[in-house]
Protein backbone atom coordinates (compact mmCIF):
# COMPACT_ATOMS: atom_id res chain seq x y z
CA UNK A 1 0.00 0.00 0.00
CA UNK A 2 1.19 3.48 -0.66
CA UNK A 3 1.02 5.79 1.98
CA UNK A 4 2.20 8.75 0.10
CA UNK A 5 -1.25 8.23 -1.79
CA UNK A 6 -3.78 11.39 -1.16
CA UNK A 7 -6.70 9.37 -2.28
CA UNK A 8 -5.52 7.05 1.12
CA UNK A 9 -5.57 9.75 3.62
CA UNK A 10 -8.91 10.95 1.95
CA UNK A 11 -10.73 7.41 2.79
CA UNK A 12 -8.95 7.61 6.28
CA UNK A 13 -10.16 10.75 7.04
CA UNK A 14 -13.56 9.47 5.81
CA UNK A 15 -13.77 6.63 8.00
CA UNK A 16 -12.70 8.62 10.80
CA UNK A 17 -15.25 11.33 10.62
CA UNK A 18 -18.27 8.58 10.15
CA UNK A 19 -16.80 6.57 13.12
CA UNK A 20 -16.71 9.85 15.31
CA UNK A 21 -19.76 11.21 13.98
CA UNK A 22 -21.40 8.15 14.26
CA UNK A 23 -21.78 7.68 17.97
CA UNK A 24 -21.29 11.88 18.93
CA UNK A 25 -24.90 12.29 16.85
CA UNK A 26 -25.81 9.54 19.31
CA UNK A 27 -24.09 11.52 22.10
CA UNK A 28 -25.81 14.71 20.68
CA UNK A 29 -29.29 13.31 20.91
CA UNK A 30 -29.89 10.61 18.34
CA UNK A 31 -30.64 7.04 19.69
CA UNK A 32 -27.97 4.74 21.42
CA UNK A 33 -25.77 3.12 18.94
CA UNK A 34 -27.72 4.95 16.14
CA UNK A 35 -26.19 7.91 15.54
CA UNK A 36 -25.83 7.22 11.45
CA UNK A 37 -28.65 4.53 10.62
CA UNK A 38 -29.39 5.15 6.69
CA UNK A 39 -32.24 2.59 7.07
CA UNK A 40 -33.26 4.10 10.44
CA UNK A 41 -33.35 7.52 9.27
CA UNK A 42 -35.17 6.33 5.84
CA UNK A 43 -38.05 4.60 8.35
CA UNK A 44 -38.38 8.02 10.59
CA UNK A 45 -38.13 10.49 7.03
CA UNK A 46 -40.79 8.65 5.24
CA UNK A 47 -43.06 8.41 8.60
CA UNK A 48 -42.54 12.20 8.75
CA UNK A 49 -43.98 12.68 4.98
CA UNK A 50 -46.64 10.65 5.97
CA UNK A 51 -45.63 7.45 4.31
CA UNK A 52 -46.88 5.09 7.53
CA UNK A 53 -48.62 5.49 10.57
CA UNK A 54 -46.19 4.16 13.42
CA UNK A 55 -46.35 7.68 15.65
CA UNK A 56 -42.80 6.62 16.73
CA UNK A 57 -40.88 6.06 13.67
CA UNK A 58 -41.64 10.03 12.31
CA UNK A 59 -39.02 12.37 12.05
CA UNK A 60 -37.71 14.21 9.11
CA UNK A 61 -33.85 13.38 9.36
CA UNK A 62 -30.86 16.31 8.47
CA UNK A 63 -28.24 13.71 7.96
CA UNK A 64 -30.12 12.26 5.44
CA UNK A 65 -30.51 15.48 3.48
CA UNK A 66 -27.29 16.47 4.45
CA UNK A 67 -25.43 13.15 2.78
CA UNK A 68 -27.07 13.99 -0.39
CA UNK A 69 -26.73 17.77 -0.86
CA UNK A 70 -22.76 17.79 0.69
CA UNK A 71 -22.28 14.60 -2.03
CA UNK A 72 -23.69 17.35 -4.65
CA UNK A 73 -21.88 20.32 -3.68
CA UNK A 74 -18.69 18.33 -3.50
CA UNK A 75 -19.38 16.54 -6.87
CA UNK A 76 -19.78 19.82 -8.24
CA UNK A 77 -16.95 21.62 -7.07
CA UNK A 78 -14.74 19.05 -8.22
CA UNK A 79 -16.45 19.16 -11.50
CA UNK A 80 -17.65 15.17 -10.79
CA UNK A 81 -21.27 15.81 -10.99
CA UNK A 82 -22.60 13.69 -13.74
CA UNK A 83 -25.53 12.86 -14.87
CA UNK A 84 -26.62 9.65 -15.90
CA UNK A 85 -28.65 6.34 -15.50
CA UNK A 86 -31.23 3.85 -17.55
CA UNK A 87 -29.01 0.96 -16.03
CA UNK A 88 -32.26 -1.87 -15.21
CA UNK A 89 -34.14 1.25 -13.00
CA UNK A 90 -37.12 -1.00 -12.65
CA UNK A 91 -34.83 -3.92 -10.55
CA UNK A 92 -33.09 -0.93 -8.55
CA UNK A 93 -36.04 0.17 -7.39
CA UNK A 94 -37.15 -2.78 -5.89
CA UNK A 95 -33.66 -3.69 -4.81
CA UNK A 96 -34.18 -0.17 -2.69
CA UNK A 97 -37.33 -1.90 -1.33
CA UNK A 98 -35.24 -4.98 -0.17
CA UNK A 99 -32.14 -3.08 1.24
CA UNK A 100 -34.68 -1.62 3.78
CA UNK A 101 -36.02 -5.27 4.08
CA UNK A 102 -32.79 -6.23 5.46
CA UNK A 103 -31.70 -3.87 7.42
CA UNK A 104 -35.42 -3.20 9.16
CA UNK A 105 -35.20 -7.29 9.87
CA UNK A 106 -31.50 -6.51 11.28
CA UNK A 107 -32.22 -3.54 12.92
CA UNK A 108 -30.18 -1.18 11.02
CA UNK A 109 -27.65 -0.66 7.71
CA UNK A 110 -23.93 -1.78 7.45
CA UNK A 111 -22.96 1.51 9.11
CA UNK A 112 -25.02 0.60 11.99
CA UNK A 113 -24.11 -2.55 11.77
CA UNK A 114 -20.55 -1.49 12.75
CA UNK A 115 -21.31 1.38 14.92
CA UNK A 116 -23.49 -1.67 17.03
CA UNK A 117 -20.19 -3.68 17.12
CA UNK A 118 -18.07 -0.89 18.37
CA UNK A 119 -20.39 -0.49 20.90
CA UNK A 120 -20.59 -4.07 22.13
CA UNK A 121 -23.54 -5.56 20.55
CA UNK A 122 -22.44 -8.97 20.46
CA UNK A 123 -26.16 -9.55 18.61
CA UNK A 124 -24.66 -7.76 15.38
CA UNK A 125 -21.64 -10.24 14.68
CA UNK A 126 -24.32 -12.54 13.30
CA UNK A 127 -25.36 -9.47 11.20
CA UNK A 128 -21.48 -8.82 10.59
CA UNK A 129 -21.17 -12.39 8.95
CA UNK A 130 -24.28 -12.04 6.89
CA UNK A 131 -23.41 -8.98 5.60
CA UNK A 132 -19.64 -10.83 4.68
CA UNK A 133 -21.19 -13.53 3.52
CA UNK A 134 -23.78 -11.65 1.24
CA UNK A 135 -20.86 -9.38 -0.31
CA UNK A 136 -19.14 -12.82 -1.23
CA UNK A 137 -21.93 -14.58 -2.66
CA UNK A 138 -22.78 -11.12 -4.56
CA UNK A 139 -18.85 -11.16 -6.05
CA UNK A 140 -19.43 -14.81 -6.96
CA UNK A 141 -22.11 -14.12 -8.79
CA UNK A 142 -20.85 -11.46 -10.66
CA UNK A 143 -18.28 -13.41 -11.34
CA UNK A 144 -20.68 -15.83 -13.08
CA UNK A 145 -21.60 -13.14 -15.51
CA UNK A 146 -24.49 -11.34 -13.97
CA UNK A 147 -24.40 -7.67 -14.71
CA UNK A 148 -26.68 -4.89 -14.73
CA UNK A 149 -26.88 -3.04 -17.75
CA UNK A 150 -24.54 0.13 -17.90
CA UNK A 151 -25.71 3.65 -17.32
CA UNK A 152 -25.48 6.09 -20.04
CA UNK A 153 -25.74 9.96 -20.11
CA UNK A 154 -28.74 11.41 -19.22
CA UNK A 155 -29.31 14.96 -19.23
CA UNK A 156 -31.12 16.51 -16.04
CA UNK A 157 -32.33 13.25 -14.64
CA UNK A 158 -29.29 12.89 -12.05
CA UNK A 159 -31.12 16.22 -10.85
CA UNK A 160 -34.17 15.65 -9.77
CA UNK A 161 -33.31 13.11 -6.74
CA UNK A 162 -30.67 15.98 -5.21
CA UNK A 163 -33.79 18.23 -6.17
CA UNK A 164 -36.16 15.93 -4.23
CA UNK A 165 -33.70 16.31 -0.67
CA UNK A 166 -33.68 20.07 -1.28
CA UNK A 167 -37.61 20.21 -0.95
CA UNK A 168 -37.02 17.76 2.34
CA UNK A 169 -34.40 20.17 3.46
CA UNK A 170 -36.92 23.07 2.80
CA UNK A 171 -39.18 21.21 4.24
CA UNK A 172 -37.04 20.67 7.44
CA UNK A 173 -36.96 24.35 7.67
CA UNK A 174 -40.38 25.94 7.07
CA UNK A 175 -42.21 22.79 8.58
CA UNK A 176 -45.51 22.32 7.10
CA UNK A 177 -48.18 21.44 8.83
CA UNK A 178 -48.78 18.00 6.76
CA UNK A 179 -45.42 16.78 8.39
CA UNK A 180 -45.41 14.74 11.75
CA UNK A 181 -42.89 14.46 14.18
CA UNK A 182 -42.92 11.71 17.05
CA UNK A 183 -43.27 13.15 20.12
CA UNK A 184 -41.96 10.12 21.81
CA UNK A 185 -39.76 7.23 21.41
CA UNK A 186 -37.01 6.83 19.01
CA UNK A 187 -37.55 9.32 16.59
CA UNK A 188 -38.50 11.90 18.64
CA UNK A 189 -34.43 11.46 19.87
CA UNK A 190 -32.66 13.35 17.57
CA UNK A 191 -29.36 15.70 17.56
CA UNK A 192 -30.13 19.58 17.02
CA UNK A 193 -31.03 19.82 13.65
CA UNK A 194 -28.06 22.51 12.45
CA UNK A 195 -25.54 20.06 14.26
CA UNK A 196 -27.38 16.98 12.28
CA UNK A 197 -27.24 18.43 8.95
CA UNK A 198 -24.05 19.68 9.04
CA UNK A 199 -22.16 16.47 10.24
CA UNK A 200 -24.40 14.99 7.10
CA UNK A 201 -23.04 17.57 4.76
CA UNK A 202 -19.66 16.89 6.02
CA UNK A 203 -19.86 13.16 5.60
CA UNK A 204 -21.80 13.71 2.46
CA UNK A 205 -18.70 15.69 0.60
CA UNK A 206 -15.78 13.57 2.42
CA UNK A 207 -17.68 10.19 0.78
CA UNK A 208 -18.03 11.64 -2.21
CA UNK A 209 -14.49 12.39 -2.41
CA UNK A 210 -13.15 9.06 -0.75
CA UNK A 211 -15.43 6.18 -2.42
CA UNK A 212 -16.44 5.38 1.07
CA UNK A 213 -18.67 2.36 1.13
CA UNK A 214 -18.50 -0.41 4.04
CA UNK A 215 -19.92 -3.02 1.66
CA UNK A 216 -17.78 -2.05 -1.10
CA UNK A 217 -14.95 -2.15 1.65
CA UNK A 218 -15.54 -5.32 2.27
CA UNK A 219 -15.93 -6.23 -1.38
CA UNK A 220 -12.03 -4.52 -1.84
CA UNK A 221 -11.11 -6.38 0.84
CA UNK A 222 -11.98 -9.83 -0.62
CA UNK A 223 -10.68 -9.04 -4.05
CA UNK A 224 -7.69 -6.43 -3.01
CA UNK A 225 -6.65 -7.86 0.58
CA UNK A 226 -4.82 -5.13 1.70
CA UNK A 227 -4.04 -3.08 -0.84
CA UNK A 228 -7.75 -1.91 -1.13
CA UNK A 229 -7.50 1.72 0.57
CA UNK A 230 -11.17 1.20 1.68
CA UNK A 231 -9.92 -1.50 3.79
CA UNK A 232 -8.20 1.57 5.73
CA UNK A 233 -11.04 3.24 5.55
CA UNK A 234 -13.21 0.96 7.47
CA UNK A 235 -10.49 0.51 9.85
CA UNK A 236 -10.21 3.83 10.29
CA UNK A 237 -14.00 4.08 11.19
CA UNK A 238 -14.50 0.59 13.67
CA UNK A 239 -11.12 2.43 15.41
CA UNK A 240 -12.62 6.02 15.94
CA UNK A 241 -15.82 4.50 16.76
CA UNK A 242 -14.71 2.27 19.86
CA UNK A 243 -12.42 4.95 20.98
CA UNK A 244 -15.32 7.56 21.04
CA UNK A 245 -17.49 4.66 22.63
CA UNK A 246 -14.94 4.18 24.99
CA UNK A 247 -14.41 7.82 25.98
CA UNK A 248 -17.90 8.21 26.18
CA UNK A 249 -19.13 5.40 28.49
CA UNK A 250 -21.05 3.74 25.74
CA UNK A 251 -18.84 0.49 25.40
CA UNK A 252 -20.80 -2.06 26.59
CA UNK A 253 -19.84 -5.61 25.78
CA UNK A 254 -22.57 -7.92 26.27
CA UNK A 255 -25.57 -10.41 24.14
CA UNK A 256 -28.13 -9.12 26.37
CA UNK A 257 -29.93 -6.02 26.96
CA UNK A 258 -28.64 -3.93 23.76
CA UNK A 259 -30.59 -1.17 23.08
CA UNK A 260 -32.55 -2.11 19.33
CA UNK A 261 -31.43 -5.51 19.20
CA UNK A 262 -32.72 -8.91 19.04
CA UNK A 263 -31.81 -12.45 19.36
CA UNK A 264 -32.69 -13.65 16.64
CA UNK A 265 -29.34 -14.26 15.36
CA UNK A 266 -30.17 -16.55 12.13
CA UNK A 267 -33.00 -13.77 10.96
CA UNK A 268 -29.99 -10.88 11.47
CA UNK A 269 -27.70 -13.27 9.79
CA UNK A 270 -29.87 -13.21 6.17
CA UNK A 271 -30.84 -9.80 6.55
CA UNK A 272 -27.70 -8.13 6.42
CA UNK A 273 -26.78 -11.35 3.75
CA UNK A 274 -29.72 -10.01 1.41
CA UNK A 275 -27.75 -6.15 1.79
CA UNK A 276 -24.53 -7.24 1.16
CA UNK A 277 -25.61 -9.66 -1.75
CA UNK A 278 -28.01 -6.71 -3.19
CA UNK A 279 -25.34 -3.66 -2.62
CA UNK A 280 -22.89 -5.48 -4.72
CA UNK A 281 -24.79 -6.28 -8.00
CA UNK A 282 -26.03 -2.68 -7.58
CA UNK A 283 -23.11 -1.05 -6.69
CA UNK A 284 -22.79 0.25 -3.06
CA UNK A 285 -24.35 0.15 0.39
CA UNK A 286 -27.05 2.49 1.06
CA UNK A 287 -24.91 4.99 2.34
CA UNK A 288 -23.23 4.67 -1.02
CA UNK A 289 -26.28 4.93 -3.00
CA UNK A 290 -27.24 8.09 -1.91
CA UNK A 291 -23.61 9.56 -2.37
CA UNK A 292 -23.77 8.20 -5.81
CA UNK A 293 -27.73 9.93 -6.27
CA UNK A 294 -25.84 13.25 -4.82
CA UNK A 295 -23.38 12.79 -8.08
CA UNK A 296 -26.02 12.55 -10.50
CA UNK A 297 -26.43 8.90 -10.27
CA UNK A 298 -29.90 8.40 -11.57
CA UNK A 299 -30.32 5.01 -11.16
CA UNK A 300 -28.58 5.47 -7.43
CA UNK A 301 -31.37 7.90 -6.75
CA UNK A 302 -34.40 5.17 -7.92
CA UNK A 303 -32.44 2.92 -5.09
CA UNK A 304 -33.01 5.97 -2.95
CA UNK A 305 -36.49 6.39 -3.56
CA UNK A 306 -37.07 2.37 -3.35
CA UNK A 307 -35.70 3.02 0.05
CA UNK A 308 -38.15 5.56 1.04
CA UNK A 309 -40.90 3.31 -0.28
CA UNK A 310 -39.30 0.47 1.72
CA UNK A 311 -38.83 2.39 4.64
CA UNK A 312 -42.55 3.08 5.09
CA UNK A 313 -43.37 -0.73 3.94
CA UNK A 314 -41.22 -2.60 6.52
CA UNK A 315 -42.97 -0.18 9.01
CA UNK A 316 -46.57 -0.38 7.61
CA UNK A 317 -46.32 -4.35 7.21
CA UNK A 318 -45.00 -4.99 10.24
CA UNK A 319 -41.78 -6.27 8.79
CA UNK A 320 -39.21 -4.28 10.50
CA UNK A 321 -37.56 -6.07 13.51
CA UNK A 322 -37.82 -4.93 17.50
CA UNK A 323 -36.07 -6.39 20.53
CA UNK A 324 -39.15 -8.30 20.77
CA UNK A 325 -37.29 -10.53 17.59
CA UNK A 326 -38.47 -10.43 14.18
CA UNK A 327 -41.87 -11.03 13.34
CA UNK A 328 -43.22 -13.55 10.54
CA UNK A 329 -43.61 -10.94 7.89
CA UNK A 330 -40.28 -10.22 8.61
CA UNK A 331 -38.53 -13.52 7.45
CA UNK A 332 -41.38 -13.91 4.76
CA UNK A 333 -40.26 -10.84 3.13
CA UNK A 334 -36.34 -11.54 3.38
CA UNK A 335 -37.05 -14.72 1.66
CA UNK A 336 -38.81 -13.19 -0.96
CA UNK A 337 -35.91 -10.74 -1.07
CA UNK A 338 -33.51 -13.47 -1.89
CA UNK A 339 -36.04 -14.68 -4.70
CA UNK A 340 -36.10 -11.38 -5.98
CA UNK A 341 -32.18 -11.13 -5.89
CA UNK A 342 -31.67 -14.84 -7.98
CA UNK A 343 -34.46 -13.82 -10.07
CA UNK A 344 -32.84 -10.91 -10.94
CA UNK A 345 -29.35 -13.11 -11.29
CA UNK A 346 -30.89 -15.28 -13.39
CA UNK A 347 -32.14 -12.96 -15.61
CA UNK A 348 -29.08 -10.31 -15.79
CA UNK A 349 -27.02 -13.56 -16.32
CA UNK A 350 -24.96 -13.05 -19.60
CA UNK A 351 -25.43 -16.61 -21.11
CA UNK A 352 -22.72 -19.17 -21.87
CA UNK A 353 -20.76 -19.29 -25.17
CA UNK A 354 -22.03 -15.20 -25.80
CA UNK B 1 -43.95 41.22 -32.24
CA UNK B 2 -40.89 39.35 -31.49
CA UNK B 3 -40.40 35.67 -32.00
CA UNK B 4 -39.09 33.33 -29.22
CA UNK B 5 -37.54 29.83 -29.64
CA UNK B 6 -39.00 26.99 -27.61
CA UNK B 7 -36.01 26.67 -25.60
CA UNK B 8 -36.90 30.65 -24.94
CA UNK B 9 -40.35 29.83 -23.96
CA UNK B 10 -39.60 27.42 -21.70
CA UNK B 11 -37.28 29.24 -19.69
CA UNK B 12 -39.52 31.72 -19.62
CA UNK B 13 -42.42 29.71 -18.48
CA UNK B 14 -40.28 27.89 -15.84
CA UNK B 15 -39.22 31.32 -14.48
CA UNK B 16 -43.31 32.22 -14.15
CA UNK B 17 -44.10 29.12 -12.61
CA UNK B 18 -41.59 29.57 -10.07
CA UNK B 19 -42.21 33.25 -9.29
CA UNK B 20 -46.06 32.75 -9.07
CA UNK B 21 -45.27 29.58 -6.62
CA UNK B 22 -42.74 32.08 -4.63
CA UNK B 23 -45.28 34.97 -4.49
CA UNK B 24 -48.23 32.22 -3.58
CA UNK B 25 -46.14 30.72 -0.71
CA UNK B 26 -45.33 34.26 0.51
CA UNK B 27 -48.22 36.11 -0.06
CA UNK B 28 -50.13 33.43 1.94
CA UNK B 29 -47.70 33.34 4.72
CA UNK B 30 -48.56 36.11 6.26
CA UNK B 31 -51.45 35.87 9.37
CA UNK B 32 -52.89 32.89 8.04
CA UNK B 33 -52.53 29.75 10.02
CA UNK B 34 -54.15 28.07 6.78
CA UNK B 35 -51.23 28.04 4.97
CA UNK B 36 -49.21 26.06 7.31
CA UNK B 37 -52.30 23.04 6.33
CA UNK B 38 -55.69 22.85 4.44
CA UNK B 39 -56.75 21.39 7.70
CA UNK B 40 -56.35 20.96 11.64
CA UNK B 41 -52.21 20.55 12.41
CA UNK B 42 -51.56 16.55 12.43
CA UNK B 43 -49.56 17.26 15.97
CA UNK B 44 -52.64 18.48 17.61
CA UNK B 45 -54.97 16.31 16.13
CA UNK B 46 -52.26 13.41 17.87
CA UNK B 47 -52.25 15.32 21.14
CA UNK B 48 -55.56 15.98 21.07
CA UNK B 49 -55.88 12.02 20.56
CA UNK B 50 -53.44 11.04 23.22
CA UNK B 51 -55.12 13.30 25.86
CA UNK B 52 -58.35 11.43 25.34
CA UNK B 53 -56.97 8.05 25.47
CA UNK B 54 -55.42 9.28 28.73
CA UNK B 55 -58.91 10.23 30.25
CA UNK B 56 -60.56 7.85 28.46
CA UNK B 57 -57.82 4.96 30.92
CA UNK B 58 -58.48 6.89 34.18
CA UNK B 59 -62.29 6.55 33.18
CA UNK B 60 -62.26 3.08 32.51
CA UNK B 61 -59.90 1.82 35.09
CA UNK B 62 -61.01 3.59 38.01
CA UNK B 63 -62.57 0.77 39.62
CA UNK B 64 -59.16 -0.76 39.56
CA UNK B 65 -57.09 2.11 41.18
CA UNK B 66 -59.75 2.31 43.87
CA UNK B 67 -59.69 -1.12 44.81
CA UNK B 68 -56.03 -0.86 44.85
CA UNK B 69 -56.08 2.46 46.87
CA UNK B 70 -58.10 0.02 49.66
CA UNK B 71 -55.67 -2.51 49.72
CA UNK B 72 -57.87 -5.03 47.69
CA UNK B 73 -54.99 -6.32 45.57
CA UNK B 74 -57.00 -9.68 45.03
CA UNK B 75 -60.39 -7.75 44.00
CA UNK B 76 -58.47 -5.48 41.22
CA UNK B 77 -56.91 -8.53 40.14
CA UNK B 78 -60.90 -9.95 39.27
CA UNK B 79 -62.00 -6.30 38.18
CA UNK B 80 -58.82 -6.52 35.68
CA UNK B 81 -59.92 -9.64 34.37
CA UNK B 82 -63.37 -8.44 34.33
CA UNK B 83 -62.41 -5.11 32.30
CA UNK B 84 -60.20 -7.45 29.91
CA UNK B 85 -63.51 -9.01 29.02
CA UNK B 86 -64.74 -5.68 27.17
CA UNK B 87 -60.85 -3.95 26.47
CA UNK B 88 -59.12 -7.46 25.18
CA UNK B 89 -55.38 -6.34 24.59
CA UNK B 90 -55.53 -2.75 26.32
CA UNK B 91 -52.03 -2.55 27.05
CA UNK B 92 -52.83 -0.70 30.27
CA UNK B 93 -54.66 -3.33 32.00
CA UNK B 94 -51.39 -5.21 31.64
CA UNK B 95 -49.53 -2.68 33.00
CA UNK B 96 -51.95 -2.44 35.73
CA UNK B 97 -51.58 -6.42 36.48
CA UNK B 98 -48.01 -6.51 36.18
CA UNK B 99 -47.74 -4.15 38.69
CA UNK B 100 -50.25 -5.96 41.43
CA UNK B 101 -48.84 -8.65 40.62
CA UNK B 102 -45.16 -7.22 41.48
CA UNK B 103 -46.74 -6.03 44.90
CA UNK B 104 -47.34 -9.62 45.67
CA UNK B 105 -44.36 -10.86 44.78
CA UNK B 106 -45.55 -13.18 41.99
CA UNK B 107 -42.03 -11.67 39.97
CA UNK B 108 -42.61 -13.92 36.60
CA UNK B 109 -45.60 -13.42 35.64
CA UNK B 110 -45.29 -9.51 36.32
CA UNK B 111 -42.23 -9.54 33.72
CA UNK B 112 -45.00 -11.43 31.15
CA UNK B 113 -47.00 -8.97 31.63
CA UNK B 114 -44.99 -5.91 31.53
CA UNK B 115 -43.80 -7.10 28.53
CA UNK B 116 -47.34 -7.75 26.99
CA UNK B 117 -47.78 -4.12 27.65
CA UNK B 118 -45.10 -2.70 26.28
CA UNK B 119 -45.06 -4.93 23.14
CA UNK B 120 -48.54 -3.19 22.76
CA UNK B 121 -47.43 0.27 23.31
CA UNK B 122 -43.89 1.95 24.27
CA UNK B 123 -45.40 4.65 25.92
CA UNK B 124 -45.27 3.13 29.28
CA UNK B 125 -41.41 3.89 28.36
CA UNK B 126 -41.59 7.58 27.91
CA UNK B 127 -40.28 9.94 31.00
CA UNK B 128 -42.35 12.71 29.51
CA UNK B 129 -45.34 10.55 29.21
CA UNK B 130 -48.23 10.96 31.99
CA UNK B 131 -48.38 7.11 31.24
CA UNK B 132 -44.75 6.35 32.12
CA UNK B 133 -44.05 3.31 34.43
CA UNK B 134 -40.13 3.92 33.49
CA UNK B 135 -38.70 3.74 36.94
CA UNK B 136 -40.59 0.73 37.90
CA UNK B 137 -39.69 -1.08 34.83
CA UNK B 138 -36.21 -0.51 35.79
CA UNK B 139 -36.65 -1.41 39.26
CA UNK B 140 -38.48 -5.15 38.28
CA UNK B 141 -35.22 -5.27 36.09
CA UNK B 142 -32.58 -5.04 38.28
CA UNK B 143 -34.72 -7.34 40.73
CA UNK B 144 -35.31 -9.62 37.91
CA UNK B 145 -31.56 -9.83 37.04
CA UNK B 146 -30.33 -9.82 40.59
CA UNK B 147 -32.95 -12.66 41.66
CA UNK B 148 -34.15 -14.83 38.40
CA UNK B 149 -30.62 -14.33 36.42
CA UNK B 150 -28.70 -16.71 39.34
CA UNK B 151 -31.26 -18.94 39.30
CA UNK B 152 -31.92 -19.93 36.15
CA UNK B 153 -27.81 -19.92 35.90
CA UNK B 154 -28.31 -22.49 38.66
CA UNK B 155 -31.22 -24.10 36.82
CA UNK B 156 -30.49 -24.74 33.40
CA UNK B 157 -32.97 -27.14 32.53
CA UNK B 158 -35.70 -24.97 33.99
CA UNK B 159 -37.80 -23.75 30.56
CA UNK B 160 -39.94 -21.10 32.41
CA UNK B 161 -37.45 -19.83 34.21
CA UNK B 162 -35.06 -19.46 31.39
CA UNK B 163 -38.22 -17.52 29.30
CA UNK B 164 -39.06 -15.01 32.29
CA UNK B 165 -35.18 -14.68 31.76
CA UNK B 166 -35.78 -13.86 28.35
CA UNK B 167 -38.71 -11.74 29.03
CA UNK B 168 -36.08 -9.79 31.28
CA UNK B 169 -33.71 -9.66 28.30
CA UNK B 170 -36.52 -7.81 26.78
CA UNK B 171 -37.32 -5.56 29.19
CA UNK B 172 -33.78 -4.20 29.68
CA UNK B 173 -33.32 -4.50 26.01
CA UNK B 174 -36.49 -1.72 25.76
CA UNK B 175 -35.27 0.72 28.30
CA UNK B 176 -31.50 0.70 26.76
CA UNK B 177 -33.58 2.79 23.88
CA UNK B 178 -32.08 2.05 20.32
CA UNK B 179 -33.90 2.83 17.23
CA UNK B 180 -36.27 0.68 16.33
Amino acid sequence: MNFRDRHLWIVILAGLSLGTLGVLLSVWGNPQNSGICVSCFFENSAGALGLHDNSRMQYLRPELIGFVLGSMGSAALFREFRSRGGSAPLPRLFSGIFLMVGCAVFIGCPIKLVLRLTAGDLTAVAGGIGLVGGVWAGLKTLAGGVHLAPAQTQKGSGLLVPGLFALLLVFLIVRPGFLLFSAASSAAQHAPWLLALAAGLGLGALAQRSRLCVTGGVRDTLLLGHRSPLLYGLFAFVLSAVAVNLATGRFNPTLYGQPGAHLDHLWSFLGMALVGWLSVLIGGCPFRQLIKAGEGDADAGLVAVGMLIGGALVQSWGIAATAAGVPLYGKVAVLAGFIFVFGLSLVQREQEGY
Amino acid sequence: MPKFSQTSLLWLLMVVATAAMAALLVTASGDDPRWRTAGLDKAVERELAFQARAAFLQKVYAPVEALLAAGQAQTALLKLDELERSFSGDPHGFILRGEILRDLGVLDRAIANYVRALKLSGDYLEEASPLSRRTEIRHLVDQGLRELVPRARSNPDNRSLAATVGELHYLQSRLAGGCE
